[in-house]
């Protein structure tokens, strides 16, 4: 009976990732699973790091690996009145003050190893190796200190909820973990994604928990890391203002103490600002964050601007301004319904559909977007990696993949090759994803896991498609049409007119992946509105 | 939902009573791993195994082990060459137009080269997998969890990691051969044993630490029957050999010796040059954590004793003469100056300043008196169990005591202790005392810093899973009340306190520039890890050597 009740408890059944940590399941072991799996997601994280980073040896710009490390030139070196002046032209700092801060402190870290590595102006375009692997390390230590903790947290309190074994937990959060697309884009080429990410996921767990001033004070230390969180804005404010208004009943201290508690993280945030350059700076910082002179779309990216201007040229038909109220209205339109239901119906377990949902809509219609963006709506879907809903996990893997293909183009530009391949069948084998070849293929001794007679249909289907068989073509499709597109890129020369030909068909597919992901998003949190915990 | 839950139920009990145990899974994820490796550091080895497959595709086979425009010359035997003759047929042409095959002072090649190479190492790598599944698949029902412990425990070796996969060499598929000759002793399968174990000798000779152990063994099992032997008059003792095994085992191992050795047979004294390079030093480029590491910090504690205590060396020389130590303090003071690899580490020929000179004769002296005392017990009980015992043993006296060891040599032991460990919990804390200093020996290998938290942290991860697993599989042995556990909790701490110290070598590494005192010393942390690496396999030998000698029942 107990076995039983756990079995179906446990959502990747059967998959290499059940398979090695089964032997944890004894109690007495129980301890060790935990620490194992973080030290193997750290593992990878190292090996991925050994590739090359973005804009490796591209004088006299380089990439973001640049970018980070000028940042920590810049503000171990110069005042802070300056962090938000200085020479805008090379990599100037334009994301918000907690990068800022952040910089200073792995800064001043590296200087004790090295000064020349951040020294003033002499260190631009610097690469060597002991640098590149400071910087990797601090890129593992901040994922490890934030992303990590986080993450084993949001899986063990759905898994208590759910009264999931501790083994099943592990295993969702080892799958989370995996996810490839943060991987490459943090210690492939190179950003602080998981610090941004990490601090959300604190403040959806402490929005578990029912302590609702500290969610807001760690969404905003997420939003003043990097401006993109305001992906998830509408989904927390409706949650925290629903919370205190009428869910369960108005309650005005959790109001006050909500809106202090953002106020007063802003105000000690950009209080240094303040404080040092006086109000100019602080506008300053904000008008650098919000670039809105920019295009609509930078670069090639799998959102509705960039892929429908192969049909309609915006640019030439309409002003910047316009453009801008354009793409608001169109992401205020896509988010409202997350918006309306997480507001009307603020339920623990609809948090993550939500912010799935809302910050979804803000990748496909708002305005300069990048690729990389796409790490923001994965975060709230890998999330769901946690539900023991077959449907849920297919479309979960399903759009994991697509956004890790989408990335493609990108990473090749970075000579990651090695690493996206090794990465997309790991994430896509430790899940179950190629169980479905595994026992046909191989001599029945190296059969992993239970054996295909014992476990028969089950088994056999794994390869984490879901049940509607109109979703099933979709997702086969999609797959197809990858896999050609990747022949494609590799075999045959585009045409010399369209030199990006295959780089856009990516992203016509990524978005429309995408937008009927966010469809399917959309319909699942209408019908998780009046569903209990159970359900999920 | 009810019904998956059923089967999912069904087929949790029957695969707890018919457990599979499949090496496949860490097939898939050890090679995605190492296909992450290929971008990161390699050593001078690197250029050695291309070099060989640029001589090897080249040259006619008899200049094979003539060659010498680069300084990596050919000094593997022949099999091995062949082997990279092999591998230098499948040389893509992107691979040779990159520089792959060329003979060269120093190779000039990209990374194509580094990919084919590093690809023909995983490649090659899967025999290992394939010998231990046999392993496992042949292994009684009983022993069956316990030995796919075992074989996971060796496929997934941070020390086939670190050494193969980032310092580049090809030891997983040589161990492989190794390992299947031992397969081969456990089923009772002599001449197979010997097959394997012959052209595992003829791919690497370092394997001929293990030869004594691998003769006796089979001398006693196949070849000598004691069983109705009564001595009335030396002529019986014809009788014990049976002559026809004999012949069938001398045939095997002479035949495969001809096939590795008789088309160089005309460069026969050049190859034995390049195999047995005597002219190297005591140590190879910096001290493996054996027993010289040991004499040598005893060598500079003496001499700072003499040199800063007065009349320490006026007491001495009552009782020494001066053959073993110098005479006076003008001869030490002169010494010191002309050596001057005092403080350092990083030697190719080290010279002692108080303590006598080590010979090649005496390491060879002592390497094999100490393998003979592991071979005593072999030949008056021989037991596969034993049998492995003295193989480790064989190891450990090479590794303690051999001359130029290579610390990658720890793996001569680690391997044959694996299939020993789990007979019985007491040899537990001298196997992981052997795996942890083994393993964290090999870390300066990889000296670059990038290297260095994946090192640690696979390593972490390796102790930490098997620890776990070893200890649950190991069988309690009856006599499990005489065991010392302070001993226990005593290896238990210097184990853990590995940790810190490879953290604050890295430091001191990463520091050095600051202060002009780490400055001076600047090979004080490869030496730290070579003392306290030694001490642990010291320890680990004693106590594998206690059990082998003084518990009769662990070996039945």
């Amino acid at each position: 009976m107990v076995s039983g009740v756990k079995s179906a408890k446990e959502s990747f059944f059967a998959s290499p990732l059940y398979d090695f940590l089964s032997p944890f399941r004894p109690v007495a072991n129980q301890y060790y699973a935990e620490y194992v799996i973080v030290i193997f997601a750290l593992v990878i994280r190292c090996a991925v790091g050994l590739g090359s980073f973005s804009g490796e040896g591209v004088s006299p710009l380089f990439g973001d690996f640049e970018a980070q490390r000028h940042w920590m030139e810049l503000t171990t070196n110069i005042p802070i009145s300056q962090w938000y002046w200085f020479d805008l032209q090379y990599w100037g700092l334009d994301y918000p003050p907690l990068t800022a801060y952040h910089s200073l402190l792995l800064g001043k870290l590296g200087s004790l190893f090295n000064p020349e590595w951040y020294a003033l102006g002499s260190s631009r375009g610097l690469e060597l190796p002991a640098l590149k692997a400071y910087m990797r390390f601090t890129v593992i230590l901040s994922e490890a200190a934030l992303y990590i903790p986080g993450v084993i947290y949001f899986t063990k309190w759905f898994g208590i909820k759910r009264r999931q074994s501790p083994i099943g937990t592990y295993i969702a959060a080892a799958a989370i973990l995996f996810q490839p697309s943060l991987i490459l884009i943090d210690h492939g080429h190179f950003q602080y994604n998981s610090v941004m990410l990490g601090l959300t996921v604190y403040a959806i767990n402490n929005l578990l928990d029912g302590f609702h001033g500290p969610a807001a004070v760690c969404f905003v230390l997420s939003l003043t890391f990097k401006q993109m969180s305001l992906y998830y804005s509408p989904v927390f404010f409706a949650y925290l203002l629903s919370r205190s208004l009428f869910s369960p009943s108005f309650n005005v201290s959790r109001f006050i103490s909500v809106a202090l508690h953002t106020l007063i993280s802003f105000a000690v945030l950009f209080f240094p600002l303040y404080k040092f350059g006086g109000l100019k700076n602080v506008l300053q910082s904000i008008h650098r964050v919000f670039p809105f002179a920019r295009g609509i779309f930078e670069d090639k990216v799998a959102n509705f601007w960039c892929v429908s201007n192969v049909f309609f040229k915006y640019a030439e038909n309409y002003s910047q301004i316009q453009l801008q109220k354009l793409s608001i209205a169109a992401t205020g339109a896509g988010f409202l319904p997350a918006f309306l239901l997480i507001f009307l119906y603020p339920k623990k377990h609809m948090l993550p559909f939500a912010l799935a949902a809302c910050s979804m809509a803000f990748f496909l219609f708002s305005f300069q977007v990048h690729e990389k963006s796409i790490l923001v709506p994965l975060l709230p879907i890998t999330l769901l990696y946690c539900s023991t809903n077959w449907n849920v996990l297919s479309m979960v893997s399903w759009i994991n993949n697509v956004a890790l293909f989408t990335l493609w183009p990108l990473l090749k530009k970075d000579n990651l090759t090695i690493q996206y391949v090794v990465m997309l069948i790991l994430s896509n084998w430790l899940i179950g994803n190629f169980s479905f070849c595994t026992p046909r293929f191989l001599p029945h001794f190296l059969t992993p896991g239970p054996s295909v007679s014992d476990v028969g249909d089950s088994y056999r289907r794994r390869s984490l498609l879901p049940e509607s068989v109109i979703w099933k073509l979709i997702i086969i499709t999609s797959y197809l049409a990858m896999g050609l597109i990747h022949c494609l890129d590799v075999f045959v020369e585009p045409p010399s007119t369209l030199p990006d030909l295959w780089v856009l068909m990516n992203c016509a597919l990524g978005f429309s992946c995408f937008a009927l992901f966010w469809l399917w998003n959309n319909y699942k949190l209408f019908t998780l509105r009046n569903k209990s915990f159970e359900d999920f | 939902m009810a019904k998956t839950a059923k089967k999912a139920k069904a087929s949790v009990s029957v695969s707890q009573n018919n457990p599979k145990f499949s090496l496949w899974n860490f097939w898939v994820s050890g090679t995605l791993l190492k296909l992450l490796l290929i971008p990161g550091y390699f050593s001078t080895d690197f250029d050695v195994h291309r070099n060989w497959l640029a001589i090897t595709n080249k040259l006619p086979l008899k200049l094979w082990y003539v060659e010498d425009t680069s300084q990596w010359t050919l000094d593997y035997p022949p099999f091995f060459a062949y082997f990279e003759w092999f591998l230098s047929q499948v040389v893509p042409k992107v691979v040779q137009k990159d520089g792959c095959l060329d003979i060269v002072k120093v190779g000039r090649f990209g990374m194509p080269t580094v990919i084919f190479q590093r690809l023909t190492v995983i490649a090659s790598e899967t025999l290992l997998y394939v010998v231990l599944q046999v392993f496992i698949n042949k292994s009684e029902m009983t022993d069956r969890s316990a030995n796919f412990v075992v074989a996971s425990s060796i496929v997934l070796s941070p020390g086939f990691l670190i050494i193969d996969h980032i310092h580049f060499q090809y030891n997983g598929f040589l161990f492989a051969i190794l390992i299947a000759s031992i397969v081969a002793a456990k089923h009772q399968k002599y001449l197979q044993c010997a097959l394997f174990f012959t052209i595992a000798l003829c791919f690497k000779h370092i394997f001929l630490y293990l030869a004594p152990s691998f003769f006796v063994f089979l001398l006693r099992v196949y070849v000598l029957d004691f069983s109705n032997f009564k001595f009335r008059s030396y002529n019986d003792l014809i009788s014990v050999v049976q002559w026809k095994n004999l012949l069938k085992l001398g045939g095997v191992v002479v035949t495969v010796f001809t096939a590795c050795f008789a088309p160089f047979i005309a460069q026969w004294p050049q190859l034995l040059k390049r195999l047995f390079p005597f002219s190297r030093g005591l140590t190879h480029a910096y001290w493996a954590p054996n027993f010289w590491a040991i004499y040598s910090l005893l060598d500079k504690v003496l001499t700072l004793c003499v040199m800063k205590v007065p009349y320490v060396h006026r007491f001495l020389s009552q009782f020494i003469g001066p053959p073993l130590i110098p005479e006076t303090l003008a001869e030490i003071q002169s010494r010191l100056q002309q050596y001057n690899g005092g403080t350092k580490g990083l030697v190719q020929d080290v010279s002692f300043v108080i303590l006598p000179q080590v010979q090649p004769k005496l390491t060879f002296f002592l390497t094999l008196f100490y393998q003979v005392l592991a071979l005593v017990p072999v030949l008056f009980s021989p037991s596969f169990k034993r049998f492995i015992g003295s193989l480790t043993l064989c190891g450990f006296a090479s590794f303690l005591f051999g001359w130029h060891v290579h610390e990658k040599a720890i793996m001569l032991v680690i391997i044959p202790f694996s299939f020993l460990v789990t007979s019985d919990r007491r040899l537990l804390t001298p196997f992981l005392l052997a795996v942890s200093a083994g393993y964290v020996s090999l870390f300066p290998l990889l000296h670059s810093s990038q290297e260095f938290l994946l090192k640690i942290l696979y390593t972490l991860v390796w102790s930490i899973v098997y620890s776990l697993a070893l200890r649950q599989v190991t069988k309690i042995s009856s006599s499990v009340q005489r065991r010392v556990f302070f001993f226990d909790r005593f290896a238990l701490f210097y184990i853990i306190m590995l940790l810190p110290l490879v953290i604050g070598v890295q430091l001191l590494e990463a520091l050095k520039w600051r202060y002009s005192v780490l400055q001076k010393f600047e090979f004080a942390g490869l030496m730290i890890y070579s003392i306290y690496c030694s001490i642990g396999i010291l320890s680990s030998w004693v106590g594998l050597s206690w059990l082998y000698n003084f518990d009769e029942p662990l070996w039945m």
